[in-house]
């Protein structure tokens, strides 16, 4: 049994492993609250279910690119070829999904599957060629943006209607579900021998190996779920969206990137949750909604995002360093 | 000796680039027995254990377990035939918890292949309770953990596995004397139950206490194993030359008269709670205690790399404030670090670059560094410290433990800093090395510098320091002259509180 | 560890890339006869002085292990400055240009700040930077549609991105000249060994007295300045300055300080190698629009030689 005087700080403990975490759910009560104020000073109303089911909806690929983004970052690496798996899939999508449900069916499972295998090329060079992250998967960028431009030359194609209500129900919030599915998913994969192994090497890959886990093997299901993540979010785009652009992808490498650092996730590996870096993505659309709202200008729209990212990461560190002063 | 060897080496060779680190090296280890391994750095231990331990694959020669050959792919295939390693360097994952460390790869799981955190917690709990370990939390973090908290748990990952060999690299270098007693009876009772034991140690008393058999390595290759062994006979074996008189005479202490260099009123802060004291001109300054008692914080913060709560530091009489490691050298203060390789050296750049470091300034103008100049100097530092080392461009992380000290002593010679606070600057240096050491603080202090010198070595602050401050607690415990002083002294005003309790 | 130590071994990488530079351009000689003129390898070189600029400031960052993700807002924002502020006469060429480059070492400066007081991570840092650059841009310029925005770049600036000056064009004389002074800076001088000292091990070099944060601050500044730099003679060179040019020369500035041979984890590397690298990647692009291929095909083999490139020289060294 531990001593008392460390179980009366348990609270501290709990705070201090989740510092990102319990600041991520700060910054997202505090962004409701001033959407919510400013919702209703302007348009005489709180808002209600419609707001929230296209909050959802809209934020659904980031939060897909978000998951995807920390697999890989947990293993400390950066994965930037997100938004090429996105803008794949969101091709593929347009030119595959039939009419039929058995059509879209195959042709989802088809596009996932594509995706994880885009992550496992990653893996592999990440893994076997020893090269740096961010450096394969500069290049694979590339490589994915191209096959999605060969594939959807222009933006066009069709997304059936029920694919879209499936996924993107705009009247119903059944967004809300896949958010919860997904926070259970990380939640069961945390704690298994996978979810173990990844956080491992991000800690230290030397250490993790001499107590037997295979890095090669974490680092390879990383971004092989990375893939099938980012893959994932292209074709909720492209039901949103109900048609495909093979350029839209693009930006989910660095917004994938800022919501996984709002989060909480340590750039540096081995710390951090995806619940983290999926509220971190809610919080970035809140963002959007309150610049909306509060009628600033949309061309300065870049100019409050990053000066918010700054100021959030700052935040964030020194409470870290009060909490852990304190303790 | 009758029973047959439970683990061997024969004639095993792994070279690291161009460094042979073992050179047709044979080893063998007895069941129920406790058998020591010792050499200077460099010798070839840490490689040996890293090969029987099955995290470094030799590149010839054969390892036998239990008389049958075994080729290790990994650790994995060791741990499988009940062979469990401490190495020197921890394995730990810093942001996991103790629990989470403890019982990696092994967590209870429920049906669906799952760990919770309580169960976690509730067996590692129960693994720590098991060895008689009850101040650490399993739910702390690796990262928040003194160093011989670590020590101490990567110890105990091993011995929960009940290993029918554990290897041990090192692992009272962080230890202090209750945690080493502590691991000295876990060692026992393994010994009991027929475990083979192997175990490294630069400290010459802890090897005569515990092993049954000491094999000595030099230069990568076994050079005699022994059931009993002097200290002399082996330090001649590991160094190949005769070392006489091991600690050379302390100059004259200065009189109370001196002038003071440094002084220190009331400073406090991390774990540092308010201490006082005087270094004078010409004189070493022992600072002892057990390890996380402060001392790393006083080090620190005497060198402006950390900033002191309250308190005052007075330089000469005169009150300076120390913002930054800059700060402090421009003051006359050098610091050499508790870890080498992460804070001391740049390990992949040159020995030169390493020894000009903190004079750049002053060997450049206008920011543009003067070449001849620095060549000078840098040669001039590697001859009066017999740096060996093939040039002066090679990499410094190529040389030895031992030369790579003198590299980074060199660089605060070379600053010309008269206030010197060494951190446990002899910890994995090897015996020939030390000496060399010992010698030039003497010459150091002759000539009035001034140097403040923490060590985990309670044997070299009595033989070493003029008088000797003991922390315990942040505080200063005692403050015991150096006549006749001995380590056991050093050592009971460091654990006062602890045995009254 | 090799004993043959790591600088030669830098060296080398930059050589390999020189080599495939030279590659390229004989392969451009196969698909197209008239590729190794000497008009067009300048013409190619010219277009390589822009990436190079850029990845000038890169390789100051990622030798400390950082990285500079505002390049492309900055060096927009430099281009439309020096535009607007200048109106397109030479007369205030010269206080728009002293201007411009400043703007640009400030915002990069301000990334040094952040990163070395307020400790976020680089990439947060430009990152959001960059965000903020983009803002400002879009917000102050109307969208491009203020009365300024038309402006043309001073024709004395358009002279300097076009101009040819003892057989070469002026471009390359001033690449030439930044060639000189940041390889001095890195090598000679005691900001450019305490730029690898932190790269090499942040904590030691600050124990060792270094100045470590004015370092990282410098640095950036210097990042800034090259992206604006670079901007001034886009805009010197296409005459007009607008949105997302910047765009293209972020990941281009990276990759070519990597083929050149620079550990992105600092530490390690040369600006000769990321001007190899520079060249690599324009004469890549030259030889693929000589094929006439689609931008599709141009992105994907683009994609597959950074990645070839890495495979042969960037990888990292097995641990022990």
């Amino acid at each position: 049994m531990p001593p008392r005087a460390a179980r009366r700080s348990l609270l501290a403990h709990a705070i201090a492993r989740n510092i990102g975490l319990v600041l991520v759910i700060f910054l997202l009560v505090f962004s409701i609250f001033l959407y919510g104020l400013i919702y209703g000073l302007t348009e005489g109303r709180l808002p209600g279910g419609f707001e929230l089911t296209s909050t959802v909806n809209n934020t659904m690929p980031l939060v897909l690119a978000a998951m995807a983004q920390t697999l890989v970052v947990l293993t400390r690496g950066l994965d930037l070829s997100v938004g090429g798996v996105v803008d794949l899939a969101n091709a593929l999508g347009a030119i595959s999904l039939g009419a039929t449900p058995a059509r879209m069916a195959l042709a989802s499972a088809f596009i996932l599957l594509a995706g994880a295998g885009l992550g496992l090329v990653n893996g592999i060079l990440v893994a076997y060629g020893r090269l740096q992250p961010i450096l394969v998967t500069l290049a694979t960028l590339s490589i994915y943006q191209g096959l999605a431009i060969r594939i959807l030359p222009q933006p066009g194609g069709a997304v059936p209607e029920g694919y879209t209500a499936l996924l993107t129900n705009p009247s119903v919030p059944a967004a809300l579900l896949y958010v919860v599915l997904l926070g259970l998913f990380w939640t069961a994969f945390r704690r298994s021998q996978a979810g173990i192994a990844i956080i491992a090497i991000g800690n230290d890959e030397g250490a993790a190996a001499a107590n037997g886990i295979n890095p090669l093997r974490a680092k390879l299901l990383a971004y092989t779920l990375s893939g099938f993540f980012a893959a994932a979010a292209g074709l909720f785009l492209v039901a949103t969206a109900t048609a495909g652009d093979a350029t839209t992808g693009n930006g989910y490498t660095l917004t994938s990137i800022v919501a996984v650092v709002l989060g909480g996730v340590s750039l540096f590996g081995g710390r951090g949750s995806a619940i983290g870096a999926m509220l971190g993505a809610f919080v970035t659309t809140m963002i959007v909604n309150i610049l909306f709202f509060a009628h600033i200008d949309p061309l300065y729209q870049s100019f409050y995002e990053g000066a918010f990212l700054v100021i959030a990461v700052v935040l964030a560190e020194g409470l870290g360093r009060f909490v852990r002063k304190r303790r | 000796m009758s029973a047959a060897p439970s683990l061997e080496a024969i004639t095993a060779s792994k070279a690291y680039g161009g460094v042979q680190a073992l050179d047709n090296a044979s080893f063998s280890a007895l069941p129920g027995e406790v058998h020591a391994l010792v050499g200077e750095n460099g010798a070839g231990k840490s490689t040996l254990i890293k090969v029987l331990g099955g995290r470094v694959r030799p590149d010839s020669g054969t390892i036998r377990i239990d008389g049958a050959k075994v080729v290790h792919g990994g650790p994995n295939d060791a741990h499988l035939l009940g062979c469990w390693t401490v190495f020197q360097e921890l394995t730990l994952l810093p942001w996991m918890s103790v629990a989470e460390n403890l019982l990696l790869r092994r967590e209870p799981r429920n049906a669906l292949g799952l760990t919770s955190p309580r169960r976690l917690v509730a067996a590692a709990g129960r693994v720590l309770e098991k060895f008689g370990i009850t101040e650490i939390d399993p739910r702390a973090l690796i990262e928040d953990l003194p160093l011989a908290a670590r020590q101490v748990i990567e110890i105990v990952r091993a011995l929960s596995h009940e290993p029918r060999i554990l290897l041990l690299d090192e692992p009272t270098s962080a230890l202090m004397e209750r945690e080493t007693a502590w691991l000295f009876a876990q060692i026992r009772r393994l010994r009991a139950t027929g475990t083979t034991i192997v175990f490294t140690s630069h400290r010459w008393h802890e090897v005569e206490t515990i092993a049954d058999r000491i094999t000595v390595f030099r230069g990568g290759r076994d050079v005699g194993s022994f059931t009993t062994l002097a200290e002399e006979e082996a330090v001649t074996l590991m160094t190949g030359q005769r070392v006489e008189t091991f600690y050379p005479p302390l100059p004259a202490a200065p009189s109370a008269r001196a002038d003071a260099m440094l002084s220190v009123a009331d400073l406090a802060g991390g774990r540092l709670a308010g201490v006082s004291f005087t270094l004078h001109q010409g004189e070493i300054l022992g600072v002892g205690g057990l390890a996380g008692h402060g001392h790393r914080e006083l080090f620190l913060m005497l060198f402006g790399a950390e900033r002191p709560h309250a308190g005052r530091i007075l330089l000469r009489g005169r009150e300076v404030r120390l913002r930054s490691p800059r700060g402090a050298i421009r003051n006359g203060i050098a610091l050499v670090p508790e870890d080498r390789k992460t804070e001391g050296l740049l390990l992949p750049l040159s020995v030169r670059d390493n020894l000009t470091l903190a004079v750049l300034d002053r060997l450049s103008r206008f920011g543009v560094i003067g070449r001849a100049a620095e060549r000078a100097q840098a040669a001039r530092l590697m001859a009066r410290l017999a740096v060996r080392a093939p040039n002066a461009a090679i990499p410094v992380g190529t040389l030895s433990g031992g030369n790579q000290q003198k590299v980074l002593l060199g660089r605060w010679l070379l600053a010309d800093c008269p206030i010197l606070l060494f951190y446990d600057v002899t910890r994995g240096v090897d015996v020939a090395t030390k000496h060399e050491i010992y010698e030039l603080m003497m010459e150091l202090a002759r000539s009035g510098s001034a140097i403040l010198f923490y060590s985990s070595d309670a044997l070299e602050l009595a033989h070493l320091a003029h008088r000797v401050l003991v922390l315990r607690e942040g505080r200063i415990a005692a403050e015991l002259p150096a006549l006749d002083l001995t380590a056991e002294q050093i050592v009971a005003a460091a654990m006062r509180e602890r045995l009254a309790a | 560890m090799r004993g043959a130590g790591s600088l030669d071994e830098t060296w080398r990488r930059a050589l390999y890339a020189f080599a495939a530079a030279v590659l390229l351009f004989a392969l451009g000689a196969v698909v197209r006869p008239g590729f190794v003129r000497p008009d067009s390898i300048l013409a190619v070189l010219t277009v390589a002085v822009f990436v190079g600029l850029v990845a000038a400031g890169q390789t100051f960052v990622i030798l400390i292990g950082g990285i500079d993700l505002s390049v492309p807002w900055v060096l927009n924002a430099a281009a439309i400055l020096l535009a607007t502020s200048s109106g397109g006469s030479d007369a205030r060429a010269f206080s728009a240009l002293l201007l411009t480059l400043g703007m640009g070492a400030a915002v990069g400066a301000v990334n040094g700040l952040g990163i070395a007081f307020l400790g976020v991570p680089a990439v947060v840092m430009t990152l959001a930077m960059n965000g903020i650059m983009e803002g400002l841009t879009l917000g102050l310029s109307g969208g491009m549609t203020c009365a300024s925005c038309a402006s043309y770049a001073p024709p004395a600036i358009q002279a300097l991105a076009h101009g040819v000056f003892l057989f070469l064009p002026t471009a390359l004389w001033l690449w030439l000249a930044v060639i000189a002074i940041v390889s001095f800076i890195l090598g000679a001088t005691v900001f450019g060994r305490a730029t690898y000292a932190i790269g090499t091990n942040l904590r030691a070099s600050e124990l060792a007295g270094l100045r470590v944060r004015a370092t990282i601050i410098g640095l950036y500044a210097l990042s800034g300045l090259a992206a604006a730099l670079a901007g001034i003679m886009l805009v010197g060179f296409g005459g007009q300055a607008s949105l997302g040019m910047g765009e293209p020369f972020l990941f281009q500035s990276i990759a070519a300080v990597v083929i050149g041979g620079a550990s992105i984890l600092g530490g390690r590397g040369h600006y000769l190698g990321s001007v190899a690298g520079a060249i690599c990647l324009v004469a890549l692009i030259s030889v693929l629009l000589a094929m006439n291929m689609a931008e599709y095909g141009r992105s994907i083999i683009y994609g597959v030689i950074i990645l070839v490139l890495l495979l042969l020289y960037g990888r990292e060294s097995r641990e022990s």
